[in-house]
């Protein structure tokens, strides 16, 4: 990063901080809204005791089974969509109409249908996870070129080979791109599932903390998830950076 | 495979249309490609040369009559037909480099590790790539691009050559290489070439027979060449030039046929 760009990007954390300073007490009761530095002590006593490393587990475990499940599940629909006829004509019709109901909007049907412990979470996560996964696979996989295929038709690659080594390279870009956003949005189907039903994880202690008259805790709840979602967004492209980086090549091919 | 003779008789070509209407656009088309020549296919655009080689590629089913190998049925692609694309930005794999392009069709007919290195080597060297095996084709240019897919085409050892303008999104200094070193990669391997082109000028430099096509829809073959000018070719020899305004005015009458449409 040069000097101009550092300079700026503390310059607008320090703004933000003061801004927030002002308004406790001023705007806001400072009560119910309280100051940075009252903020930061009750962080680091959370963080010394293990409450901030217990609940960031209970979301972080959650995320990454259901995470798990609904990237697979989604890659397999996505390319059926996307390759069989009966699929995507059985598909969707459920699809498009699932994609305007928002994970939050499911989350009393899951409990209802779950109950709730973890099967509810899961059930959450995976269904926020599967439509935009789902979605981009499909335009990945039908958006291949299609004189690449022919080409390797040419040279010999059968059906499965076309796939295996044509299509589906060609479709990565579309695929992590929709991983990437399903990973944001397991997180935010997460936090809303623990705030209605749940007894750990970060939208828990956010919900509890407001409850019990906490609000340095709610604060510190906020900056975990902020935290939570900044690291493992930028843990998925790097890990990508490392594993995908060749087939990430091609967007520069997309003219 | 050990044809002598790529045959097209009879060849008609339908689209059905968008709009749901029906688009004639092939009409028995005769024609016979003897193993070993060079064979370019002029027309004015949109008669339906494109289509028409897509038919031999086997990409594209026929409406009417068929193509063959000697007495085999073009059914489907297969291995002894190999097309070089325009569009090379999409014929490459672009997350393979080079030399992975060019050992794609000996992967798939599973020869060993042995074996494909030395085909890769020996076509990058033949098409003067073999410093850029490394490179993946965003880093490559247009003209180096097609030139690894002239290689990976013969990597793969087909019989015959499919090429759709390979050199007409090149500028002109570039395709002008292109054109002699193909022309000499030609004269070294003996493959048949089944070529399109819209350049009257390329077309007598590489061609061995040349045949131009009446403009659509239902275009056919309007007449047939060989063309046996002296060697090696220039467009100074008069013969070259009485047979390019041949061939013009030929294209041109087409043309005018066309718009009088
Ligand atoms: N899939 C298709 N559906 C309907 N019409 C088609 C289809 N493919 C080609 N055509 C029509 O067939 C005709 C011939 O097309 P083709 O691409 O073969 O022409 P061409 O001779 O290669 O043209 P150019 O010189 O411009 O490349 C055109 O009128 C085109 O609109
Ligand atoms: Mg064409």
């Amino acid at each position: 990063m040069n000097p101009r760009k550092f300079f700026w990007r503390v310059l607008s954390v320090v703004v933000a901080f003061a801004l927030w300073w002002l308004s406790s007490g001023t705007i806001f009761n400072p009560i119910l809204v309280p100051a940075p530095h009252k903020v930061a002590v009750n962080l680091w006593e959370m963080t010394a005791d293990g409450e901030i490393l217990f609940h960031a587990w209970a979301s972080l475990r959650r995320v990454i089974v259901g995470y798990a499940f609904g990237s697979v599940l989604g890659i397999l629909t996505g390319v059926a969509v996307a390759r069989i006829r009966i699929a995507e004509d059985m598909l969707e019709p459920p699809l498009q109409f699932m994609r305007n109901i928002t994970p939050v909007a499911i989350i009393p049907l899951a409990v209802n249908a779950f109950g709730l412990d973890e099967p509810s979470k899961y059930f959450v996560i995976i269904y926020s996870t599967i439509i935009p996964v789902v979605f981009n696979t499909a335009a990945g996989v039908a958006s291949t070129p299609q004189i690449r295929v022919r080409a390797a038709m040419c040279l010999g690659a059968g059906r499965w080979e076309i796939f295996l080594r044509v299509v589906l390279p060609s479709a990565w870009p579309f695929i992590l791109t929709g991983l990437r956003v399903a990973l944001g949005f397991a997180f935010m189907g997460v936090v809303a599932a623990e705030m209605i039903a749940a007894e750990s994880g970060v939208g828990y202690l956010i919900m509890q903390s407001r409850n019990m008259l906490l609000p340095e805790q709610m604060f510190s709840g906020l900056f975990l998830l902020g935290l939570i979602g900044l690291v493992t967004d930028r843990a998925f492209q790097f890990t990508i950076g490392r594993l995908m980086r060749r087939y990430m090549l091609q967007t520069a091919a997309f003219d | 495979m050990n044809w002598r003779v790529l045959r097209l008789e009879g060849v008609g070509k339908d689209f059905d249309r968008a709009d749901g209407g029906v688009a004639q656009v092939l009409r028995d088309v005769t024609l016979s490609v003897e193993r070993g020549s060079f064979f370019t296919l002029l027309g004015p655009s949109g008669c339906g040369k494109s289509t028409l080689l897509n038919i031999v590629a086997g990409f594209e089913e026929t409406t009417t009559g068929g193509v063959s190998l000697d007495d085999m049925t073009v059914t489907g692609p297969g291995t002894d037909r190999t097309v070089i694309f325009q569009d090379v930005s999409n014929a490459l794999f672009p997350w393979m480099n080079a030399r992975e392009n060019v050992e794609f069709g000996p992967k798939m007919a599973r020869l060993s590790a042995q074996v494909r290195k030395e085909r890769a080597d020996r076509y990058l060297r033949l098409v003067g790539l073999d410093a850029d095996g490394g490179k993946f084709p965003f880093e490559l240019s247009g003209g180096m691009k097609q030139r690894i897919q002239i290689a990976r085409a013969l990597a793969n050892d087909p019989d015959i050559l499919l090429m759709d303008e390979p050199f007409a999104a090149l500028d002109a200094i570039t395709k002008k290489h292109l054109q002699v070193e193909f022309r000499k990669i030609w004269d070294e391997t003996g493959k048949t070439i089944f070529y399109i082109t819209h350049d009257i000028f390329e077309a007598l430099l590489l061609s061995t027979h040349l045949a131009v096509m009446t403009a659509g829809p239902e275009a056919g073959i309007k007449e047939v060449f060989r063309i046996d000018l002296e060697e090696p070719r220039s467009p100074s020899n008069p013969d070259f030039a009485a047979m390019f305004s041949r061939v013009e005015s030929l294209i041109d009458e087409e043309v005018q046929r066309m718009r009088a449409r």
